[in-house]
């Protein structure tokens, strides 16, 4: 073989390899709060605990919830920044962060908010039909 | 009625373009004229009907027809004209028939101004695509095997198994639920018409690169594919701008890009089609790359049906901040993919070997070797962004239950990427225009690389950067501005329409610069404590009740009304209070926020809104939602939000009561309300008040012998009283009555409450003090504890995102010069 194609075939493959372990890396796998106590960056999806309600707090700046994960277990959870728009209305949400003690510290926040297609709410047909 | 029309033009234009696919292809087998003519006629009748059923979709949707689940689902009574135009498109099915509609539209451009022998099998090929796009509409149920989701399906056949349908299966909604508030926006009325544009375009490319393949003619296609893979090219980068830019002054995430799914489903096409644009130029000019020309237009497309897939199929659930609806068209779209890329790829590996290639290896310093590097590096940073939104399907490989990649996977992968690309701009432009070795170019390039690094060492000092890894890529990126505007210069001066490549590069240079500005440097306006309180936090010295080190930064401001707080150590910063409008958005507040240059500059104010979402909120609960102020600036801007403020706090207390209410009510349990707060005042005419959050205003008093006043009335007075909001402004002015009257020979009060029904507050006209010249008000309900107003902000400056529109509208331009060169020289071509 040229040893051009095998500079190019050696080019490739360690490309390749890289950049998939760093993928893999960047990556983490969607957990429970028992879960994350071992990761620095952990994906917890779960619901708002509404019974224990929620409040931003203008002293320290934070929004404190609570949030059952998958397993059911509820846990406090810590979020820097206001009240996301649609909060109490994401029938998920996906806290990113790290577990402190009893405490979950949310950087990031994501909700999934019912799409109106898969449920539709004929509360909201009689609604507009008396409308 | 319209609906069962419409559905049946949807499958009228199905099958006309499945009949059009099958006489194009006799036609490019056998290179008939007589098959071609049948198939255009049918093309044509396949347009028809789909012009027919998008005009009756627009017509139920400008009717208010709510018993079509699509118009229901999107529209509602009080949408403006404009936004029920963009309703249209609004849907998935919508959407589908844009593109649809666009590329049919093209294919009129194809049959018009493509040549022999491609002209059939291009046209087979675009059929083909449209082939499958329309089985998307059909809503076909064939024994069970459900093919397509119709527009026109009505709400029955949404919810079959509703029980207020099974009660009434007739039910019509009176108003629909209408368009989401936050696509309630101009940049979103015109973003997916341009996207889907580009999307049809990115088709053509596709088309003639397979029907080179077919008729084995490897070099003549570029001529025509080349305008219109710039031009594909074109509609995507505005597009790609116009999400960009909405998101940067609509949501409230605080930047214009975040590596989204959807964003890359348009991004990946473009970088691929731009790869495409570099081998076919360089194929037109020095006829080589005639395989990897052919393999980009091939991948582009396949790119654009990949993203349509995973962002269609619901494959991506969970790992975008959008929501996807999930029509069920997961198996369709797979095999519109696998079509796709089976036929393209299979086709190209099937002609492979009969391919021209080059007879000698390209040299390193040649336009040749440094074009197809660049494409091969737009190609690479193309397939990196696949690999992290492929994330659900391809991170299986490594965990269970993927999550999507974290941002620095696209950072660290792209940095080094573009910048190797950013050099290659400068040495591909120079070698482009002229032959250089080794020793000239270098002496060539001495001028431009002073200038780089010059204006690198000064922003590097300028903008306190002291991140090595930042400085080599603003190095590079410069190297690309000024490498190439030497090149442009140069060209001006000779040639001014071939400028279009080195515009172009400018551009790109300008973007990279532009992007590590506005990212990298972002910094969150706060006062001074907060400011000191993060640093401790960086560096670690905070820890909280249980002992655990602080890691998150505090990025907001709280601000009570009137009360300046120095922000940064360059803006006095004050709440001046807000207003309620109703006419834009029901319940809208705008909130004046003064931002005052300590230094002396000129005092400028944003104009932050909260409102409720109207299609998710209820009496009971509210859904807020925030528009974020943009303040543009040459060198920065400051982009700032509502969080929170005293106004919404009231508001979601009182909706909580009323919720509490309502349960109460429902439980037959009856709870004592809490007393009201009385209070009493004495005003003289034309005093004023400071109670609480509040001014009132005595004005004056007038006899009145209105009809309102009670028989026998011996006495009728009645105040003018201002209650002044200053926090909102409202001035609200009441009329209380003060009578007296005398019935069986007895004198009684008469004086019946105003209320005020914004601020529960009820007045009344108690007593006149004749002696003092001075009225007696009894209110009630009013908080005798002051309250300040306040608002909570969260506010960014963000350099030089101004460089980031100026590389996109260069690229846009520079794009545009060579979409009127090529399209030019195709023109004479076709007056032969």
């Amino acid at each position: 073989m040229k040893p051009k194609l095998i500079i190019g075939i050696v080019a490739i493959v360690g490309f390749t390899s890289l950049l998939m372990y760093n993928f893999g890396e960047s990556i983490s796998t969607y957990t429970t709060f028992e879960g994350a106590s071992e990761m620095s960056s952990a994906h917890i999806p779960g619901t708002w605990d509404a019974d224990k309600g929620a409040e931003f707090s203008l002293e320290t700046k934070k929004f404190i919830f609570y949030m059952k994960d998958e397993d059911g277990v509820s846990k406090k959870v810590v979020y820097p920044k206001p009240k996301p728009n649609n909060f109490e209305q994401a029938d998920q949400l996906v806290v990113i962060g790290e577990m402190k003690g009893d405490t979950f510290y949310a950087n990031e926040m994501l909700m999934k908010c019912p799409s109106k297609y898969n449920d539709a709410d004929p509360s909201q047909f009689s609604e507009a039909a008396q409308g | 009625m319209l609906g069962i029309i419409g559905k049946i033009l949807i499958s009228a234009s199905f099958v006309t373009s499945l009949a059009a696919m099958i006489f194009y292809f006799i036609s490019a087998n056998r290179d008939q004229k007589s098959t071609l003519r049948i198939g255009n006629w049918l093309f044509a009748a396949k347009a028809a009907f789909l012009v027919a059923a998008s005009g009756i979709l627009v017509y139920l949707i400008f009717q208010h027809q709510f018993q079509y689940y699509y118009v229901f689902n999107y529209t509602s009574l009080d949408l403006a004209p404009r936004y029920l135009w963009s309703a249209f498109y609004g849907g998935q099915e919508g959407s589908f028939m844009l593109w649809i509609l666009f590329t049919a539209f093209f294919g009129f451009g194809l049959m018009k101004w493509t040549r022999k022998p491609y002209k059939a099998p291009v046209l087979f090929f675009l059929t083909l695509t449209q082939v499958f796009l329309l089985s998307m509409l059909l809503g076909w149920d064939i024994f069970g095997l459900k093919l397509g989701a119709s527009p026109f399906r009505t709400i029955a056949q949404e919810m079959p198994n509703a029980p207020f349908l099974q009660a009434n299966p007739d039910f019509i909604p009176n108003d629909g639920s209408g368009l989401n508030d936050l696509l309630k926006s101009p940049w979103m009325m015109i973003h997916p018409p341009i996207l889907f544009i580009g999307f049809s375009m990115m088709t053509i490319p596709y088309c003639f690169a397979m029907a080179a393949l077919w008729k084995q003619k490897y070099n003549e296609w570029i001529g025509p594919a080349l305008p219109w893979t710039l031009s594909a090219n074109v509609s995507l980068l505005t597009a790609i701008f116009l999400g960009g830019y909405w998101a940067y002054v609509t949501l409230s995430f605080g930047g214009y890009w975040a590596w989204d799914p959807v964003e890359n489903a348009s991004l990946v096409p473009w970088l691929i089609g731009t790869a495409g644009i570099h081998t076919m130029i360089i194929q037109r000019k020095s006829s080589v790359a005639q395989k990897s020309s052919i393999l980009f237009a091939i991948l582009a497309y396949v790119a654009v049906v990949y993203e349509t897939f995973l962002t269609r199929s619901g494959i991506l659930g969970s790992s975008s901040v959008h929501s996807f609806v999930d029509l069920g068209l997961y198996n369709q779209l797979l095999a519109f993919m696998v079509v796709v890329t089976g036929v393209g790829l299979g086709l190209f590996f099937w002609r492979y070997k009969e391919m021209p290639s080059p007879e000698k290896e390209a040299k390193i310093l040649s336009r040749e070797f440094m074009t197809v590097t660049g494409a091969m590096l737009l190609l690479i940073l193309g397939l990196v962004i696949i690999l992290g939104t492929s994330s659900p399907i391809l991170g299986k490989l490594f965990v269970e239950n993927p999550t999507p990649p974290e941002m620095s996977f696209y950072n660290d992968w792209s940095m080094p990427i573009v910048m190797i690309m950013a050099i290659f701009t400068v040495l591909g432009q120079y070698l482009f225009w002229k032959k250089y070795d080794a020793e000239s170019l270098a002496s060539a390039l001495i001028n431009p690389l002073l200038v780089t690094s010059l204006v690198t060492i000064v922003s590097i000092i300028v903008g306190d950067v002291r991140n090595l890894y930042y400085m080599v890529y603003l190095f590079c990126g410069y190297f690309a501005v000024f490498g190439n505007a030497w090149v442009l210069a140069r060209l001006t001066i000779k040639n001014p329409k071939v400028i279009g490549g080195s515009l172009t590069h400018i551009g790109f240079g300008l973007l990279l610069v532009g992007i590590l500005a506005s990212s990298a440097y972002n910094s969150a306006l706060v006062d001074q404590k907060t400011a000191n309180y993060n640093v401790a936090v960086e560096q670690g010295e905070i820890t909280d009740e249980q002992g655990f080190k602080v890691t998150q930064k505090e990025e907001m401001l709280l601000l009570n009304m009137d009360e300046p707080v120095i922000v940064d150590n360059r803006y006095a910063v004050t709440y001046e209070g807000y207003e309620l409008d109703n006419t834009i958005r029901r319940g809208q507040q705008t909130y004046r926020i003064k931002f005052e240059p300590i230094d002396g500059g000129k005092t400028f104010y944003m104009n932050p809104e909260v409102y409720p979402m109207l299609t998710t909120s209820t009496a009971e609960n509210i859904q807020w939602s925030v528009d974020p102020d943009v303040r543009t600036g040459l060198l920065s801007d400051i982009y700032l939000y509502v969080g929170g403020s005293s106004y919404v706090q009231e508001q979601n207390d009182q909706t909580q009561e009323n919720r509490e209410m309502m349960q109460n009510a429902s439980a037959q349990d009856t709870i004592s309300a809490e007393e009201p707060n009385v209070q009493k005042m004495n005003l003289n005419p034309g005093q004023t008040a400071d109670v609480g959050k509040f001014k009132i205003r005595f004005v004056n008093y007038a006899r009145t012998d209105s009809s309102e006043l009670p028989p026998n009335t011996t006495i009728g007075v009645r105040a003018e009283v201002e209650l002044i909001h200053p926090a909102s402004n409202r001035v609200i002015t009441l009329e209380p009555l003060f009578a007296v009257y005398s019935q069986d020979g007895q004198s009684y009060i008469y004086s019946p409450p105003a209320r005020v029904p914004d601020f529960d507050l009820e007045f009344q006209f108690t007593e006149i003090n004749p002696q003092e010249n001075s009225i007696e008000l009894t209110i009630t309900g009013l908080e005798e504890e002051y309250e300040p107003e306040w608002v909570l902000i969260v506010a960014d400056e963000k350099p030089f995102i101004s460089v980031v529109w100026l590389g996109t509208f260069i690229l846009m331009a520079g794009f545009s010069i060579s979409i009127f060169r090529h399209w030019g020289r195709e023109k004479q071509k076709n007056a032969e």
